[in-house]
């Protein structure tokens, strides 16, 4: 054999080596995700750790102060020592669930009707439920402020809608309708239509088939979308901070106290808060790891 | 059907979907374009159907038509007021108790007001539909927001034939200011002087000038605040101007001075009102500031502040109480009016805010009780007795001035328009 | 599985009759769009008069005088085009600031959730729903409290700088809040779970086995990303990119509570023009300015859109 012919012979790429370094460069996306994540929680770490801090008293207002001292229940123990901030909380509350249940209610309806339905003005509908999403926060609260004061000096009219509790309940109710609407869209646009076909064909009349096929199915986007919209009814501000008068809600009274200083039950109560959230993310992972099985 | 992402409250791939799809088409956008015109036509139509015509709103009351006779008070009066300006003991007011016991008149106290112009919003819409405020007396500095509610008729107009001991008691200062000719439709809480607050601990050098707050021989880079509101007054005394006949020219002095501070390497930071948390935190060094506030934290809180009025001038300001139109109960707010012009009464408030009081009787109250008491306590009356800038001989009278009142629509925006855009840079 | 499929009511061309089964059809789909109506009117109503209404209403007085002395702070409408010259000629470039601190946090937060979703949602197994949950619940607490915190944390002599300083570490007069970085950075923070959510929600639905093909054709990791996961990842890029940067814009908490007058932003004049100076006639044409781009921006991306969504159709059928 010539040495011609051993050259002829193709050559296998090798296959690549596992080298050591390649080893160390698998921990980088884990490292990095787990560092970001303690950046993501670190404010709620130390307001948690801060409202057992022992503050020196100066008389009657108790400020958070930045140096810590370890620890105290107290701040636990009078959790409503303050009373504009229960006030506040209250008014959060009370806004929060009637706000969601109505616009879940009303929003379902929408979502449902723009994912199943051809009619005219749908793309329409579908338009001002992106803009009510896509426009920026602060042009929702200062056109709401706007409509509330020109109702109430409109003299036709005299509707007046006194700026509290009630021009944040409507406020509210307006940009949460959206979302429950988009949540419940996206929904039943997944959704095959056959079923509620098939419920038909053995029968069943169209009010039936909705309520024991559809229904059911897309519960989990209205229960969806009736969380978003408490969350979002309970951390707004931009929108409330418009149309709240002389009110609180909690967000905005937190906001105002930066003035003077934070009490520490606002450090307890967003610990209480955020307690219950994710308490019920738990919940949430627990049933859906459930359905799983 | 697709999987959604497991357990993720409110949010889900149904979501992020619902947010992706598409939505529009080119005839959806035509169709858009007519319906901006439909809106402009809507507008015109809501422009004819406002049906107020220009001027003052209604709700205005006559003159004369509201009765202040005690006798016809109701039960309960409404107090809006700024924070750290009432009398507190371990969560009451003892000086609305007081004034209970004395009429049988409950007080609902809150301390709403932050800044004139915010509160000033916040009651604005129903001024202007003529419905009752829930509040039954009120209490606003002086200057535009004051001369706007006098304007518009919203302030109503007092009754002087109830308010004896306004008569007996007050100062001279408070008895016609020149924003309220014969104390019409006000009555001053109180007053005080907006000079500069320090930390004793942080500055490089106590300060004695205006100036000194752009110097870093003074204070630390990025540690001085500014009041916005007081600022443009404040300065143009500093500079030697009157800003109670300031006009454009000297508006345009003052904003120079205040764009260098804003420029300088001490500037921290402008504030509405929450200067006093920043400077408790140590993010601040020094700051312009209200007297009564530094006070009392260094009497009360034991914080190594000082007050100094500016070489060359301090900011004098009131703060007057007023019945805001259509209250429920005017003849009670004009009686709790006029109960802390009673000296015992002013001695109550002025013992533990440290502001001017409008009783000069107060002085010599204060002074005989730190002389009954005795230990630390003694020591912080006596120095609340003797502190100049809560009794202001004339001398100090003549270093501090009153700021430009704004009472037409052409000099509030043209103030505006040269004050405000410093701080929105 | 694909789509709902189309309603049975199609376009009839003009002049053509229906056989007599379909004629009951059409009278079907007509009872259904009288249902659809009735359904669609008790929210829809609410969204006009909710929404709608009032975005008239600020159109109307962005066109209006008023004046605290002359109106009592009413709107007079009088086709007053001047308010819109104003608000351009003196806050133009508080505008320009806004978008590019907007853009900044945008590109920051999808730099950083990106490689965190990606993580996840690829090598997250059992855990993945667990681990993206614990990115969002810091965000259960309110935005306020979280941003307030940060201004805690990050002062002078607070939290982080007191130690550092008083370890000599840090110059003694170097402050971050109440700069630029400060106010991108709280920003950044608050909207990362905007950026997170879409990514991680496009990022787990793409199938593992087309990653694996290309692996099979000798393609390495970077290039399987680069040609794969990153294309088919693109409807979550832009939903993060429209989530995080048309709010961002108008934010005014962060540049309130973190930065200082020279990083205002055009929320917070907005915010003064209304709340504080009362002058509702500018604030409205401030108002509408905002909402003009950014709907501008918001269009150019749901019609750019419309092609990538049958990408994510195909995905996911």
């Amino acid at each position: 054999m010539s040495t011609a012919v051993v050259e002829d012979v193709v050559t296998i790429p090798e296959a690549p080596i596992r080298t050591p370094r390649r080893r160390w460069t698998r921990f980088i996306l884990p490292v990095f995700t787990i560092a970001m994540i303690l950046y993501l929680a670190f404010p709620v770490l130390v307001m948690i750790v801060y409202s057992f801090n022992i503050i020196p008293n100066t008389g009657e207002s108790e400020r958070q102060t930045t140096e810590f001292h370890c620890c105290t229940i107290v701040h636990w123990q009078e959790i409503f020592k303050v009373p504009e901030l229960n006030h506040a909380l209250a008014i959060s509350l009370t806004v929060a669930f009637p706000a969601a249940l109505i616009a879940t209610g009303l929003g379902t309806f929408v979502g449902l009707v723009l994912g199943r339905y051809r009619f005219r003005g749908r793309a329409l509908t579908n338009f001002v439920i992106f803009l009510a999403i896509a426009v920026p926060e602060i042009v929702l609260g200062s056109s709401l402020l706007a409509l509330f004061v020109q109702l109430g000096s409109t003299k036709p009219l005299g509707l007046y809608v006194p700026l509290g509790y009630w021009s944040i309940l409507l406020s509210h109710i307006a940009f949460s309708i959206a979302f429950v609407a988009i949540t419940v869209r996206a929904r039943v646009q997944g959704l095959d239509q056959s079923m509620e076909n098939a419920a038909q064909d053995l029968f069943a009349n169209p009010r039936v088939a909705f309520f024991k096929v559809t229904l059911p199915i897309i519960l989990p986007g209205i229960v969806a979308g009736f969380l978003l919209a408490l969350v979002l009814s309970l951390d707004d501000f931009v929108i409330t901070n418009f149309v709240k008068g002389s009110s609180s809600t909690f967000p905005t009274w937190v906001f105002g106290a930066t003035r003077l200083g934070v009490p520490p039950q606002v450090n307890v109560w967003g610990t209480v808060l955020f307690l219950a959230g994710v308490f019920a993310a738990g919940l949430q992972i627990l049933r859906a790891r459930g359905a799983d099985d | 059907m697709t999987k959604d992402p497991q357990g993720l409250p409110g949010f889900d791939a149904a979501l992020a979907r619902g947010l992706t799809s598409r939505r529009m088409s080119r005839r959806d956008m035509i169709k858009l374009g007519g319906i901006s015109v439909g809106t402009l036509s809507a507008a015109t139509i809501l422009a004819a159907c406002s049906g107020d015509s220009g001027g003052t709103s209604g709700g205005t009351q006559p003159a004369g038509s509201v009765n202040f006779d005690p006798t016809t008070a109701s039960d309960h009066v409404n107090f809006s007021n700024w924070p750290l300006y009432i009398d507190k003991a371990h969560g009451t007011y003892p000086s609305l108790e007081k004034f209970t016991n004395e009429t049988s008149i409950t007080v609902s106290y809150k301390d709403e007001i932050n800044d004139n112009a915010s509160f000033f919003g916040e009651i604005l819409p129903q001024l202007r539909a003529g419905q009752d405020t829930g509040r039954d007396i009120i209490v606003i500095t002086n200057g535009e927001y004051l001369a706007a509610l006098i304007a518009n008729g919203w302030a109503t107009e007092l009754d002087p034939a109830f308010r004896p001991n306004f008569d007996k008691n007050a100062a001279s200062w408070a008895k016609s200011p020149f924003y309220d000719e014969g104390n019409r439709h006000t009555m001053a809480w109180q007053s005080g002087i907006t000079g500069i607050g320090y930390n004793t601990e942080l500055v490089v050098k106590p300060p004695t000038k205006l100036d000194d707050l752009m110097s870093t021989d003074f204070f630390p880079p990025s540690s001085v605040g500014v009041l916005k509101e007081d600022a443009p007054n404040l300065v143009m005394i500093n500079l030697g101007i009157d800003p109670k006949s300031s006009q454009q020219p000297e508006w345009d002095q003052a904003a120079d001075w205040l764009t260098k501070l804003r420029d300088s390497e001490t500037f921290y930071n402008a504030y509405d009102q929450g200067y006093v948390d920043d400077l408790n935190a140590k993010n601040l060094s020094g700051t312009m500031a209200w007297s009564g506030d530094v006070l009392y934290y260094k009497i009360w809180g034991g914080k190594p502040y000082e007050f100094i009025k500016p070489a060359d001038g301090g900011l004098l300001w009131i703060d007057n109480m007023l019945i805001p139109a259509n209250s429920a109960n005017p003849a009670g707010a004009l009686q709790l009016m006029d109960f802390y012009y009673s000296p015992a009464n002013a001695q109550m408030l002025t013992e533990y805010i440290l502001y001017m009081s409008p009783v000069p009787a107060v002085q010599d109250l204060i002074a005989k009780h730190a002389a009954a008491e005795t230990g630390e306590y003694a020591v912080q009356l006596k120095e609340t007795a003797e502190n100049p800038l809560l009794w202001p001989d004339q001398e100090l009278l003549s270093q501090v001035s009153l700021g430009r009142n704004l009472t037409t629509d052409e000099e509030s925006k043209a103030w505006h328009a040269t004050f405000d855009p410093i701080w929105e840079q | 599985m694909s789509q709902a499929p189309a309603e049975v009511e199609g376009h009839i061309p003009e002049g053509m009759e229906l056989p007599p089964a379909r004629q009951g059809e059409r009278a079907l789909a007509r009872r259904r769009r009288t249902a659809a109506y009735i359904q669609l009117a008790p929210g829809g109503i609410y969204m006009i008069l909710g929404f709608v209404l009032p975005l008239i209403i600020i159109v109307y007085t962005s066109l209006s005088t008023a004046g605290l002395f002359t109106t009592g702070g009413r709107s007079v409408f009088s086709w007053e085009w001047s308010n819109y010259t104003t608000a351009l000629s003196s806050y133009g470039d508080i505008y320009l600031r806004s978008l590019l601190y907007a853009g900044i946090a945008t590109a920051v937060c999808l730099g950083l959730a990106y490689p965190m979703a990606y993580w996840i949602a690829f090598y997250g197994g059992r855990w993945k729903s667990t681990l993206f949950m614990l990115i969002l619940v810091p965000f259960f607490v309110s935005f306020v409290i979280r941003t307030v915190q940060w201004n805690f944390i990050l002062g002078s002599n607070g939290l982080i700088f007191g130690p550092l300083k008083s370890l000599g570490l840090v110059p003694q007069d170097y402050t971050v809040l109440r700069t630029p970085v400060a106010v991108i950075a709280g920003i950044t923070y608050n909207f990362m779970p905007f950026a997170a959510l879409p990514l991680y929600v496009s990022l787990e639905r793409i199938d593992r086995r087309l990653v694996e093909a290309a692996k099979d054709l000798y393609a390495s990791k970077a290039i399987a990303f680069r040609k794969v996961v990153l294309p088919l990842s693109f409807p979550g890029i832009f939903a993060a990119i429209i989530l995080v940067f048309v709010p961002a814009t108008g934010d005014y908490v962060n540049s309130v509570v973190l930065g200082s007058p020279r990083t205002t932003m055009i929320g917070q004049v907005i915010q003064d023009f209304f709340l504080v100076r009362h002058e509702y006639p500018v604030a409205a044409a401030l108002s509408v300015i905002l909402m003009l781009g950014m709907l501008v921006i918001a269009v150019i991306y749901a019609r750019v859109l419309g092609t990538e969504d049958s990408t994510l159709a195909a995905a996911t059928a």
